[in-house]
């Protein structure tokens, strides 16, 4: 019995020996593979940031202030200067009735705030496991932003932002490195998307299977953050760059 | 004993995995983008193009401050500001693509396939370069035209069919929109890697005539 007992119980043991190994073997693999890529990570900062990304950010952050300032200045000056038409159009018919019409152009033009009800569309970089697969895939692009835009007027949308920067004629979006600029201003990710149009048009457009495939399949396989919600009370601040008409004239 | 030891181990092998697992997670920031991250390649490109931009505003706000003053002496010696309101009124239907523009630009020629996003980054790449106003064939680009493309492999702006070979048109300073096209890296050598076959031309122009809006904004 004894002997059957040791006979029994010695591959046992080994078996539970084995089975411990085998079970620390994956978390250790795992453990040096999370190890390196903290460790390449780091590496990758270090070896790009040193020696001229200081001067340079610093500059880049001062020209963005100045720009910031630059544009509260233009803006209280259109206020003014929209002040003295208005008292001007007072005096007569045809100054009245030309302040009209402009009053009506800055309105579709994105001059002009805006409020009322649409959608939001919220885009991310993936945050989970799956984004570690392909980086690429798993961030925004300034051309998801385009597509998203494009979708939106399609749709039937009225006025659009982005993070608070109004889309107008002469608006771009721009990325440079892995930074992404609006209407010159720098932005990085979660974008917000703020539509103000016909919700059930927009809701639509941003269904329709054959749009937009390629983020709504960078969404299902890497976890890029793509959502799009009903909104209503929305409030869409005015375009604050500058109109930029130089070598246009009329015709 | 022993295979207490093993889960004594095991444990602490996990709970070590957890602690790195969240760590790293939180270091994804990597992926998130911040300017620190940028090359210094990178950094000088948008501190060229943000300083563009600061210069843009600047001229505006000298521009804005004569006509502000202008407006106010013209109405404190009692002839109105007809003036103002009239070059105001016809800045912003150029800037809505309600009145038909002309001016100097530059003409982006493309013969061969293209499809109606590589457009819309098109058009992008001219607005971000200054392009004042735009038209594509016969259509112009307004503040709201979407893009599109039709089964026949027709190009639609604002839901409009326009066929190749189609020209991009843009007023604006041609310098600095001809080299922002063609600069090495630039949109137009990428779009002659990806649509092999396609030719694309850009060329300055002296004088272009663009169209207004054919359905305007309301």
């Amino acid at each position: 019995m004894c002997d059957t007992f040791h006979v029994t119980t010695a591959p046992s043991a080994d078996r539970t020996r084995l089975a411990h190994s085998l079970v620390l073997l994956l978390p250790a693999v795992l453990f040096g593979l999370l190890v390196s890529a903290q460790w390449r990570t780091q590496a990758e900062r270090n070896e790009l940031t040193v020696r001229y990304n200081t001067p340079l950010l610093d500059a880049a952050k001062t020209l963005q202030n100045e720009q910031n300032a630059l544009k509260l200045q233009l803006a209280d000056l259109r206020t003014e200067l929209d002040r003295i038409q208005t008292s001007a159009s007072t005096q007569s018919g045809a100054a009245k009735d030309l302040q009209a019409r402009i009053d009506e152009l800055k309105l579709v033009a994105g001059l002009s705030e805006r409020t009322g009800d649409g959608v939001i569309i919220t885009l991310d970089d993936a945050r989970g496991a799956a984004a570690a697969k392909d980086i690429e895939k798993s961030i925004c692009h300034n051309t998801d932003l385009t597509d998203i835009v494009n979708q939106a007027w399609r749709g039937g949308a009225e006025a659009i932002a982005i993070n608070d920067e109004r889309i107008v004629g002469s608006s771009s979006i721009y990325c440079v490195g892995s930074t992404i600029m609006v209407n010159g201003t720098l932005m990085s990710p979660p974008f917000s998307v703020v539509v103000i149009g016909p919700q059930n048009e927009l809701l639509a457009t941003y269904d329709d299977p054959t749009q937009l495939r390629d983020i709504k399949q960078r969404r299902d396989i890497y976890g890029l953050g793509f959502r799009v919600s009903r909104a209503t009370g929305l409030h869409l601040p005015p375009y604050r760059g500058a109109l930029n008409v130089r070598y246009a004239t009329p015709r | 004993m022993r295979s207490n030891a093993g889960v004594i181990s095991v444990t602490v092998v996990a709970m070590f995995l957890g602690v790195l697992a969240v760590t790293q997670i939180a270091a994804q920031d990597v992926y998130s983008r911040s300017l620190q991250l940028e090359t210094p390649a990178s950094l000088t490109t948008l501190i060229a193009n943000l300083s563009e931009r600061n210069n843009a505003i600047k001229d505006e706000i000298l521009d804005l401050r004569h006509r502000t003053d202008t407006a106010r002496e013209a109405i404190a010696s009692g002839k109105g500001s007809l003036t103002e309101a009239e070059r105001q009124l016809s800045q912003l239907r150029i800037f809505a693509g309600m009145s038909a523009a002309s001016g100097a630009g530059i003409t982006v020629r493309i013969d061969g396939t293209f499809d109606e996003r590589a457009l819309s980054d098109l058009v992008n790449e001219l607005r971000n370069a200054g392009a004042e106003a735009i038209a594509v064939n016969t259509a112009r680009v307004g503040p709201r035209s979407h893009f599109g493309a039709t089964a026949d492999r027709a190009l639609t702006v604002d839901s409009v069919a326009l066929r190749g070979p189609w020209q991009v048109r843009a007023v604006g300073s041609p310098e600095v929109m001809y080299v922002a096209m063609t600069r090495t890296g630039g949109i137009v050598g990428q779009f002659e890697l990806i649509y092999k076959g396609t030719r694309f031309d850009v060329t300055k122009e002296s004088a272009l005539d663009l169209p207004a809006l054919a359905t305007p904004l309301r």
